[in-house]
């Protein structure tokens, strides 16, 4: 990257910081700035402090294999979205057409259904690196001799 | 070729001494994150998209407080064409910003380690880029939750939304742009796909980007008319509410639900002169089709049949290029009083409407009369007006 180019994007930052932070000092509506600092930290404390890393150790210890991992991505991303929903779920002010839907319902769903894509993506997973094993569970029916494919040998999982 | 070495320390830079070594402990210890996706290509990708998503985000807030709170210099440029920009503008910040949740946790997940990198800080400026990075990250977070929340009305925090979100996007933007100048060298490094590829960055990746589509998928629907059958996890469906259309401000909040039996509508200008509903309903009517589109994101098509406001204006003997003010009958409420600049007050598309989709206004939708106009945020759709005066 040129250096003017980053020299330009340094000011323009702070020039937007101090707009920003001036701009949220001087409103009148907002009457304690503080608050404000206190729920941003709070944010940051939350999330560095408490949910990555227990993501870490979810991942550590229990999670295995990338289907399983990019299935939990997709569900924490629609549980952020859908969680604040389904727990705001009746309140609506006497407002019918806030939050309208079964959000319980409907989040559930979701993670319901993108566990099932992901449940015929590692099946299929399965099937092109070899036979057909559902955790010792050996699916004749579906032995792969019939269809003439030999197995393979699997390459180690790479995660 | 040998990889480039770090960029040496600028000459007017302060080195600081290091911390002891003895609390080098936990997370700080070289090597206590063991993934291999916490290196830079995997950040930089998602990085572009995180920042394309706040620069998105950005820009469309910008158009709506343009659009909602003009500052006067502002005012003799705002359009009321397209009929559906604030709709699809307003739309795109609020998609941006649902899918730039999943992507803003993949990217502080690959920087995790970072936090506890060692020593915290080798230099003046290392430190100041550091404290830039704080008020990024803390910027991007708040402005993520106060966002989604602010779409569910739900309203756990002491400080007013509106404007906290506008000054702390302005942060959060700042933040981003001294992030990408102390990182330039970095990310133009990982810039390209390196000739050997990571599987699990590609697995990680495409896992990331399934996220951000389902969250969009599913919440789209309330401002995309085709993804409106997806809509599961949005806080509103375009065709749900009175007459097949959302309210944001019902007429028991707005203490509106009985109109006087009085009513009248007043029109102030050169030669002012009052209506009633009956009257109003005598006057040339005209059907329009126009979206509401909403500051949370939500936005529905609707028919809307009334009298045009140029029509009341030239009644009133207004001058060439005046300007409007409406009043509700509201109490209070901070959008009671509107401002509608002369743009939107003379095109033909702006009505005081009567009735929606074919029917009388409901409490809720205005009853007796609302403003509807092209290309202005919902807020400024004035409910229940009772007073027109042109300036």
């Amino acid at each position: 990257m040129p250096r003017w180019l980053r020299a330009a994007l340094l000011l323009g930052g702070l020039a937007l910081i101090a707009y920003g932070l001036s701009g949220l000092l001087a409103d009148s509506y907002i009457t304690d700035p503080f608050d404000v600092l206190v729920w941003a930290v709070g944010a940051v404390v939350l999330h560095d402090g408490l949910w990555v890393p227990l993501l870490l150790l979810l991942g550590a210890s229990v999670v295995r294999g990338p289907v399983l991992r990019g299935w939990l991505i997709v569900a924490a991303a629609v549980t952020a979205v859908g969680l604040p929903a389904v727990l705001r779920d009746g309140t609506n002010h006497g407002n019918s057409s806030v939050l309208p839907l079964p959000y319980l319902r409907n989040w559930l769903l979701v993670l319901a259904a993108t566990a099932g894509i992901a449940l015929l993506i590692a099946l299929v997973r399965r099937w092109r690196h070899g036979g057909l094993h559902l955790r010792g569970l050996h699916l004749k029916g579906l032995h792969l001799k019939e269809l003439r494919l030999r197995r393979r040998a699997r390459p180690a999982d790479p995660s | 070729m040998t990889p480039k070495p770090p960029d040496p320390r600028p000459r007017y830079d302060l080195p600081l001494p290091p911390p002891p070594a003895s609390l080098r402990r936990g997370p700080f210890r070289a090597g206590a994150f063991r993934s291999p996706l916490h290196e830079p290509r995997t950040t930089v990708v998602l990085g572009r998209w995180l920042g394309a998503a706040l620069l998105v985000c950005f820009l469309t807030g910008l158009i709506s407080h343009a659009l909602q709170d003009p500052p006067g210099w502002i005012v003799p440029y705002l359009q009321s064409r397209p009929v559906s920009g604030y709709r699809i503008t307003q739309g795109l910040h609020v998609i941006s910003g649902l899918a730039a949740i999943p992507l803003l946790g993949a990217k502080l997940w690959t920087v995790y380690p970072r936090l506890f990198e060692w020593p915290p800080a080798r230099s003046v400026l290392h430190a100041l880029e550091r404290l830039g990075i704080f008020v990024l990250v803390t910027a991007m977070l708040l402005e993520l939750f106060t966002g989604l929340f602010n779409t569910l009305q739900w309203y756990p925090w002491p400080f007013p939304f509106r404007q906290t979100h506008f000054w702390i996007g302005w942060l959060a933007t700042g933040g981003l742009l001294v992030h990408i100048a102390a990182k330039g060298t970095l990310i133009a490094r990982h810039w390209r796909r390196p000739a050997v590829g990571l599987p699990q960055r590609r697995a990680f990746l495409t896992a990331v980007t399934a996220a951000a589509g389902v969250v969009t998928l599913t919440t789209a629907g309330q401002a995309v008319p085709f993804l409106s059958g997806l809509d599961l996890l949005a806080p509103r469906r375009p065709d749900l509410g009175p007459l097949g259309l959302p309210v944001n401000r019902t007429a028991a909040q707005a203490g509106t639900v009985t109109v006087p039996a009085d009513w009248r509508l007043r029109v102030d200008g050169p030669r002012p002169y009052v209506l009633t509903l009956a009257e109003l309903g005598q006057l040339p009517q005209y059907d329009v089709e126009l979206p509401i589109a909403c500051v949370e994101g939500w936005s529905a098509s609707a028919r809307w049949t009334g009298v045009r406001v140029s029509d009341l204006m030239e009644r009133a003997g207004a001058p060439a290029g005046a300007s409007l003010r409406v009043t509700s009958l509201e109490a209070n409420g901070p959008y009671r009083v509107m401002e509608m600049p002369a743009e939107y007050a003379v095109d033909p598309l702006t009505l005081l409407a009567l009735r929606v989709n074919g029917e009388v206004l409901t409490a809720d939708h205005g009853f007796p009369a609302r403003i509807i106009a092209p290309n202005r945020p919902g807020v400024l759709q004035t409910k229940w007006v009772e007073r027109i005066e042109v300036l």
